[in-house]
């Protein structure tokens, strides 16, 4: 009640009308609106309702590819992000040669990830290994070079200010550049937990033997389109998740930050 | 007269700057004495800021010395003596305003109880009791340099550097920020260096102003501020605040 109360009518429609539109968008895709704008076939386009079917119907063999997809989205994107931080943090500590690490960082990170599948499927198999590779190398750049930024962009004369107080390289990392860099850890989450569920899925295309990738291919091979829907809507859902939680530990550890006033 | 709690003698600095070196500083020598407050009055380029920087071991002097409590600026920042208040109030966003104050503290290792009585009184006296736990976006600049000179002040420093803290602020803050800087100071009494451009400023916070004339930057004139203390903003209206000022505008002249 007390929320409702303070919910004024401008913060009302904000969220209300998008709700609407979504509605509204359904009902004309359900009702082959879509289909007739740009002249599909019902069997190019499911409708909606077709959609919500076929995900109760595999609701089974969704849940585990989805579970599959998802740890080599996760575990690519630990890992990758803990490679990223350690080169973003030698390249403060020693800048002469550690900068030298996010210059290769950069250069693994302009390999595109349909030429880079391949090539992991042939050293690490057709298993999860190769998928985690993948999401690992588009991880790991996204991390260092905004944790690196976090790290040397301080304020004017905060160096200074350490230096009067004389503390100690140790002291001038965890209570100015670490603290400093929180806020650019997280937007390099944010950036990477949408682009490893892009990397596991299309990394599945290839080769695999499970995951939303995999089926979806499979299913768009055998005509299944209802099914093939079904898989998108799922990493969909996924993504917008994986988002939503960064965003909440964003809103949670920043609420010291200008931008949360 | 005592030995001086800072002395500057003969200090030189060349800045090179692409094969081109350009002169900050020439010759330079001043004696402040324990407990003055003493202001570096000067224009743009004049090398104010630099030789606040030397004293504090932020920059090395190409040639001369300075002596901080007998003994080098190196070991006297090292000793954690110095509390320096920067142009800009350099709070660090993630922490709250007390535990901005706490900062230093936990670097020098002082008890926790310690730092809490501290910090206590530290806000009490620069006025900011009430927002010890917001955090420095919510404060206005006036508020948040008080912060800064809050931190400063925090680990009782022997000496206060303070580098044109008020330059960012308007002139109604800037005013009522020298008086209570001066009512801080006749508590604690430090020995101040406090570097500005404006003249009335200077005039009205300290014991002595050394003015310096820019390109290169050098001492050309020490005047003594013998109006009573405690100063109150009445004086800036008096006539001999007014020949003061007038005073150390017109040894500008010529330069």
């Amino acid at each position: 009640m007390n929320v409702m109360k303070k919910m004024t009518l401008p913060k009302l429609l904000n969220i209300l009308l998008p709700i609407l539109f979504g509605i509204l968008f359904l009902y004309v895709w359900e009702k082959n609106g879509l289909h007739y704008l740009m002249g599909l076939k019902k069997y190019q386009l499911p409708v909606p309702s077709q959609i919500a079917k076929a995900l109760a119907d595999n609701k089974t063999q969704l849940l585990s590819n989805a579970r599959y997809t998802t740890a080599e989205a996760l575990i690519g994107l630990i890992i990758g992000s803990l490679i990223g931080f350690f080169t973003a943090v030698m390249a403060t500590v020693f800048p002469k040669w550690g900068y030298g690490g996010l210059t290769v960082l950069s250069a693994f990170n302009a390999v595109p990830i349909v030429a880079l599948s391949p090539v992991m499927n042939n050293w690490f198999g057709m298993g999860m290994g190769s998928k985690i590779a993948v999401v690992v190398v588009t991880a790991m750049a996204a991390m260092a070079f905004n944790a690196y930024r976090g790290l040397n962009d301080l304020k004017p004369f905060s160096l200074d200010l350490m230096a009067s107080y004389a503390a100690t390289r140790r002291e001038v990392f965890f209570l100015l550049r670490l603290p400093n860099s929180i806020p650019n850890i997280l937007t390099a989450l944010k950036i990477s937990t949408t682009s490893s569920m892009i990397a596991a899925i299309v990394s599945e295309f290839f080769a695999s033997y499970a995951g939303i990738g995999f089926e979806l291919s499979n299913a768009l091979k055998t005509a299944k389109m209802p099914l093939a829907w079904a898989y998108i809507t799922v990493a969909a859902i996924i993504g917008i998740a994986l988002h939503f939680i960064v965003s909440l530990v964003e809103t949670y550890a920043l609420k010291w930050h200008v931008s949360q006033k | 007269m005592n030995t001086p709690e800072i002395r500057i003698e003969n200090v030189s600095m060349v800045y090179s700057d692409n094969g081109a070196s350009v002169k900050a500083l020439d010759n330079v020598s001043i004696d402040i004495q324990k407990g003055e407050f003493i202001s570096l009055l000067g224009p743009s380029g004049c090398g104010k800021t630099t030789l606040l920087r030397i004293i504090g071991d932020l920059l090395q002097p190409t040639s001369g010395n300075v002596l901080v409590c007998d003994q080098t600026p190196r070991q006297t920042r090292m000793d954690q003596k110095y509390g320096i208040v920067f142009q800009s109030p350099v709070l660090f966003d993630w922490r709250t305003i007390s535990k901005n104050i706490r900062l230093p503290l936990e670097i020098m290792k002082v008890p926790r109880e310690e730092q809490n009585r501290r910090i206590e009184s530290l806000l009490e006296l620069v006025g900011l009791s009430k927002f010890a736990d917001h955090y420095p976006h919510q404060l206005s600049g006036g508020m948040q340099q008080r912060v800064g000179i809050a931190r400063a002040l925090a680990i009782q420093p022997e000496i206060l550097l303070m580098d044109e803290p008020f330059s960012a602020l308007d002139e109604f803050t800037r005013e009522k920020l020298n008086e209570d800087v001066l009512q801080i100071w006749s508590k604690t009494n430090k020995t101040v260096v406090f570097v500005t451009h404006n003249i009335a400023e200077s005039v009205f916070m300290s014991d002595r102003v050394c003015v310096l004339s820019p390109h290169p930057g050098r001492l050309s004139a020490i005047v003594d501020i013998d109006l009573p203390r405690p100063r109150t903003k009445e004086m800036r209206d008096w006539p001999e605040f007014n020949a003061l000022v007038a005073k150390i505008r017109n040894s500008f002249e010529g330069v």
